[in-house]
């Protein structure tokens, strides 16, 4: 795809079900034709594309695609392809690992009661943890690109500003000084930690219980000493998220509330200042009318008689049907398609039509490749 | 045990984009108009419901969209502040608990906090009762996250009294579990779609829910396309020259949807326990009222 030549980084980003992994793993494997080592890192597959991928369930790791495969489809690829399936908790894991100062430090966050419901269900948890791993990945030097298919966030504002909510989690001033006395009494070791004090706490209390305040503040101490590398490594991703190296494509359907999602994506992105560098529209349905032909039902029944074909059980009127509801379809995609283009002027856009069937190989990867430019 | 229609909550879960709002707004739809009265709580960042029956947005204060049906939008902040509220009894109380940084962090950090009180207030409706002790509603219909979070938002009870076992939250937490659990006065349904993403993840969902033992309701199959064409008849009429170029191109795409709707139609068949309820694809140019309408009628029977 041109706009995305020369960057290292794509993430394709866009509500859920609009075929954001199926585009991302057809960038990559264009990128991969054209002699790049490239990686798509994937939230969720389908299990078919997966299975196709050569991604086994737990995943977390990087796995080269059997270039037998890729011959078996057909495909000469000049470079490498990698697909990778990102697992949220195995990740947070590797990360306290890496980062802790100590194995026991690593270990006392590990065992925290609230360490993994954190981890896995705070809101911008898994955007946080792809973030980190394409920094990883980016800075490993053994892929051209990485393509980032992005977790099926409803919220543009989740997905780039969830450094930033994550962080607040680990380290907050605030909760600092309310939990003060707790955090303390746990360092000099003098009760394990003392009961809740001060009103803030005694009325956040009401509603937890005091356990849950004890388990935060218990979290709050195993983390300490780690926040500065967590806050170094988030500035880092911000920026390279913000790079010319980095390249955000818009995935959409042609369905007016994914279509709006987008658009409000791409605002948001705006006004973190980065531009969209593509958009690419899934599953347009192609408009039969194109052929021209007759389409109402007289004219049906006369190229019917013509092609000798009998009008047998109203065939003549099942078709005109068929034809008319697929015009609308095709009217409908139309309008969104229009729609996006006059909103989003100057960004390139990409249409692909719905296929006849699920694309879930590599062939088909490839066939969508093409409608995105791939040669 | 009862039909769907006559229980308190039904829940409407799913994977993103199958159309719960849809099915949601149709539920209701049809139980308003067998006389229940009926209301919506829409849980998700986007409010749609009222929309769909041309009606401005409900807010977070209950609105009447047709007789006997209405619906709110439920926001965790105003859930939050309300829920605390009817705990502390006075606002400055509140406001110097919860409007401060350290409250703001506590509402990320505590397990789901936001999903807690929006359940909390969505139970608050359901178990609502008149002046004279009937029940305000006869049935709340929640249309619940997508899928994954959908999960973890009817889990939140369960998760949240395994780390916390006392207080005022905890108290609602253990009622709302057992209105969950009740088949008496609960109905969970699954919409899908015949695509292998949403077929899988309703398969994964629904056992994932029985798992938990939810009372499971009805699989919606949203957008079902019908055979309409033999496959003699695609194949002549493609081969009938220039003319029918584009008619045999309909029916071929015709038919190879509903080949795929066939397809996953079986797979869930096969692998899901639950009444399987076909909703047709419906060619509209504008999605309102009149579409609700005719979903609710294809439901009908369902409920």
């Amino acid at each position: 795809m041109k706009p995305l030549e020369g960057r290292k980084i794509v993430c394709c980003v866009g509500s859920g079900g609009v075929g954001k992994t199926t585009t991302a793993a057809a960038l990559a494997l264009s990128a991969a034709m054209e002699g790049k080592r490239a990686l798509v890192l994937t939230i969720d597959p389908a299990r078919r594309l997966a299975n196709s991928l050569g991604l086994k369930a737990l995943g977390n790791a990087e796995t080269l695609i059997d270039p037998s495969h890729l011959a078996e489809a057909k495909l000469t690829v000049r470079g490498e392809m990698w697909a990778m399936m990102l697992n949220l908790k195995r990740s947070w894991d590797e990360l306290v690992r890496r980062n802790a100062r100590t194995a026991e430090q690593a270990q006392a966050i590990l065992d925290n009661k609230l360490y993994q419901t954190l981890s896995t269900a705070m809101a911008g948890s898994l955007e946080y943890i792809a973030m980190e791993k394409v920094l990883e990945l980016y800075s490993s030097g053994r892929f051209d690109v990485v393509v980032l298919d992005t977790p099926p966030t409803s919220n543009a504002l989740d997905f780039l500003h969830a450094p930033d909510r994550v962080l607040d989690v680990l380290d907050n001033n605030a909760m600092r000084i309310v939990l003060g006395p707790m955090l303390k009494a746990g360092r000099f070791g003098l009760r394990l930690l003392a009961a809740p004090s001060g009103l803030v706490l005694r009325t956040l209390a009401r509603f937890t219980g005091s356990d849950f305040l004890r388990d935060l503040a218990a979290f709050m101490m195993a983390f300490e000493g780690m926040y500065e590398g967590f806050k170094e490594r988030a500035a880092n991703v911000k920026a390279l998220l913000s790079s010319p190296q980095t390249g955000f494509v818009l995935v959409t359907s042609p369905n007016p509330l994914t279509t709006q999602e987008a658009l409000f994506f791409h605002r948001a992105l705006e006004r973190d200042g980065i531009r969209t560098a593509a958009v690419v529209v899934n599953r347009v349905q192609r408009d039969p009318r194109r052929h021209g032909g007759p389409d109402n039902l007289a004219a049906l029944r006369e190229a019917l008689q013509l092609a000798q074909i009998k009008d047998e059980n109203r065939l003549a009127e099942r078709l005109c049907e068929t034809l008319t509801e697929q015009a609308i379809l095709a009217d409908l995609d139309r309008r969104e398609v229009e729609r996006l283009r006059d909103t989003l002027r100057g960004v390139p856009l990409f249409t692909v039509p719905r296929l006849r069937k699920d694309v879930h190989d590599l062939a088909g990867l490839w066939q969508i490749g093409e409608y995105l430019g791939g040669e | 045990m009862p039909a769907p229609v006559d229980r308190r909550l039904v829940v409407v879960t799913g994977k993103g984009g199958t159309g719960k709002s849809t099915i949601s707004a149709a539920v209701a739809l049809a139980a308003a108009r067998r006389g229940k009265k009926v209301l919506v709580c829409e849980v998700v960042a986007k409010e749609r419901v009222a929309d769909l029956f041309g009606r401005p947005p409900s807010g977070t204060e209950i609105r009447q969209l047709l007789p006997n049906l209405y619906s709110v939008h439920v926001r965790p902040r105003e859930a939050m502040r309300e829920y605390a509220l009817m705990i502390l009894k006075y606002e400055t109380l509140y406001r110097l608990a919860f409007e401060n940084a350290a409250a703001r962090y506590f509402l990320t950090a505590a397990p789901s906090l936001a999903e807690i009180v929006m359940l909390g207030k969505v139970f608050w409706h359901a178990a609502r009762e008149t002046e004279r002790g009937r029940l305000r509603w006869d049935m709340v219909v929640l249309d619940a996250p997508a899928t994954g979070h959908g999960l973890t938002f009817l889990s939140v009870p369960e998760v949240f009294l395994r780390l916390v076992s006392e207080g005022p939250l905890a108290r609602d937490m253990r009622l709302m579990q057992a209105l969950l659990a009740d088949p008496e006065r609960c109905s969970i349904c699954i919409v899908t779609l015949p695509e292998e993403m949403p077929a899988n993840e309703a398969i994964e969902l629904d056992r994932a829910l029985r798992q938990r033992q939810f009372p499971a309701g009805p699989l919606f199959l949203n957008a079902a396309f019908e055979s309409r064409f033999s496959p003699q008849e695609v194949a002549s009429v493609t081969r009938g020259g220039p003319l029918l170029t584009a008619a045999g191109e309909a029916a071929d795409n015709h038919e190879s949807r509903a080949a795929l709707c066939r397809h996953y139609e079986g797979v869930l068949r096969d692998t899901v326990p639950r009444r399987l309820v076909k909703v047709p694809f419906l060619f509209e140019r504008n999605f309102g009222a009149q579409a609700i309408d005719k979903v609710s009628h294809a439901i009908e029977g369902a409920l």
